[in-house]
């Protein structure tokens, strides 16, 4: 084996351990997060937020107004390295479902607790918009997080 | 004013209607200062700063589109719409548009 | 019209496909794709290289190290040394009739004992080797090893076998891992693979059997150096040094002088300092 092969294994092994602490606590950090929303949404269940626009007959509203929620995720250096090899095979790219997935659920919730702190409701008309937020020092070919913004019309209604 | 992303307010009727107002913002999409984004980016997670920044600058672009919809009379916006676009190497503008209306 | 809050089940939009076998999967596919790509690039460059006209190298490197050499023939007391060092090297080289380098020899101080060949036909040989040197035979093999390298072209076999290597890591790793690319090309150049070194020890040989008639010595050089430390450290310095391990190449010499009905024995021209 040539000498230099094995220089540039040695020279492997720092990214090696950054890619699998970063596996690591990356996992614990999403579990967490997802163990977060569960509750959350588990909480609200009973608060209504739809995306159609049609108010129920029996609703009686009483004052309506635009809420946001936003959220800017990122994901783990191991993930972003495992879309890096999936971009030279191609195919579907698993380890961002995640990222989006958590960003939705994330962004929806915070409509709805912004919505609850206004004294409203239910939450009608919701729409999802996202965007990539990429890195300055990459000049702008990475990817630092994306956000996830969420907004529809609060109802206030009499009980 | 009132804002909504309905066609209509909720629990009001539209009597008079303006027209399209908007409220933007450019902001350097790409941000330099790291708000934790580096340590983020290795275990990944909300990247706090950034999230406030974007709503932050979203908020104004609302505030300048019902700055627009006062000029114009209206005590309402709806319809409104969001929408993020890149104009520039490492620019994005952040933009909040809907129909200025009159309700009662 | 009445609401049931009703929470989707979870998971669905999340595919539950573990990412460590995934990166397993991919990595592999991807280390064996560029292995595949350097294995043939190395093939590729040792078709190509000797066909590469001697002349692009001496203008390419040509002053590649002239201001090095300069630098070290300003010492007035080498210059009896080096003189000889240079008229050994020429008598080798008379031997290699059609050789197109104009060689040059220059006396590096150093005291660990080493001769390295620079691209363009420069030849350097540490002080502290001449000091461990008791025969010309055996000198005239070292000197001998590294006209070998410049006969083999093995200077341009190693930089285009860095270039590849550096493509393919580049290529991979779209540049993330910048300082391991920019290291693999210096790597490269500075270490011969252990075949070539076994090439330019034939080469080096032969040159010493043209001139002396016979090869005695030829490897006794080495049969004298140390290195320091146990068997197992020694095996582990010389695998990652330029050179073959010692005991392994004096065995491939005498095999050799063997194969070639060289004698092995005769007179030894002593060295002078």
């Amino acid at each position: 084996m040539d000498p230099d092969l094995i220089g540039a294994m040695l020279q492997l092994g720092l990214p090696l351990a950054l890619l699998f602490g970063a596996y690591v606590f990356g996992n614990i950090s999403e579990n967490a997060h997802y163990r977060r929303l569960r509750r959350r949404e588990r909480a609200s269940r009973n608060f209504p937020a739809v995306t159609f626009k049609s108010i129920p007959p029996a609703w009686n509203v009483v004052n309506a107004e635009l809420v946001t929620g936003n959220v800017v995720i990122s994901i783990d250096h191991f993930k972003r390295f495992l879309a890096g090899l999936r971009g030279i095979f191609g195919g579907r790219l698993k380890s961002y479902e995640s990222l989006l997935d958590r960003g939705r659920r994330e962004a929806i919730m915070r409509v709805k607790e912004e919505a609850r702190r206004r004294g409203a409701h239910a939450v009608i008309n919701i729409r999802l918009e996202s965007a990539r937020i990429a890195s300055s020092r990459r000049k702008g070919k990475g990817t630092t997080g994306v956000e996830v913004l969420a907004f529809g019309t609060a109802l206030k209604l009499a009980k | 004013m009132i804002l909504s992303n309905t066609e209509s307010v909720p629990g009001k009727t539209i009597t008079e209607f303006f027209g399209v107002v908007t409220g933007s913002t450019v902001r350097a999409k790409h941000i330099g200062r790291d708000f934790m984004a580096g340590l983020k980016n290795l275990i990944g997670g909300e990247l706090k700063g950034y999230t406030e920044l974007l709503g932050e600058a979203r908020r104004q672009a609302l505030d300048r589109m019902v700055q627009e919809a006062q000029s114009v009379g209206a005590n309402a916006v709806v319809n409104i719409r969001f929408s993020t676009s890149s104009v520039a190497q490492g620019a994005a503008e952040l933009f909040a548009y809907g129909t200025a209306v009159r309700v009662d | 019209m009445e609401f049931r809050g009703r929470l989707p089940e979870e998971g669905i939009n999340v595919s539950r496909t573990h990412p460590l076998r995934e990166a397993l999967h991919l990595s592999a596919g991807l280390f064996l794709v560029g292995a595949v790509i350097v294995m043939l690039g190395a093939v590729l460059v040792d078709r190509i290289v000797p066909h590469i006209p001697t002349h692009w190298e001496t203008t390419l490197f040509g002053s590649y190290g002239s201001s090095v050499a300069a630098d070290a023939e300003n010492g007035e007391e080498d210059a009896v040394l080096r003189a000889s060092l240079q008229a050994l090297v020429a008598r080798l080289a008379s031997h290699w009739p059609e050789t197109p380098y104009r060689f040059r020899v220059i006396i590096v101080d150093q005291p660990e004992p080493n001769a390295l060949a620079f691209p363009g036909g420069l030849i350097g040989v540490t002080s502290g080797l001449l000091e461990k040197v008791e025969s010309e035979n055996e000198l005239a093999f070292v000197l001998g090893h590294e006209l070998g390298h410049f006969h083999n072209r093995d200077h341009l076999r190693s930089l285009g076998r860095g270039l590849v290597l550096s493509l393919v890591l580049a290529s991979a790793t779209e540049g993330s891992t910048g300082n391991l690319v920019s290291l693999a090309p210096a790597l490269a150049e500075r270490s011969f693979a252990r075949d070539q070194e076994r090439e330019a020890d034939r080469f080096g040989l032969e040159l010493v059997y043209r001139e002396y008639g016979h090869v005695a010595a030829a490897g006794d050089f080495f049969t004298r150096i140390h290195l320091p430390g146990t068997a197992l450290e020694r095996e582990l310095v010389g695998y990652l040094s330029t050179h073959p391990v010692s005991s392994e190449r004096i065995g491939a010499l005498r095999v050799l002088g063997r194969e070639q009905g060289w004698p092995d024995s005769g007179e030894l021209r002593p060295f002078s300092r």
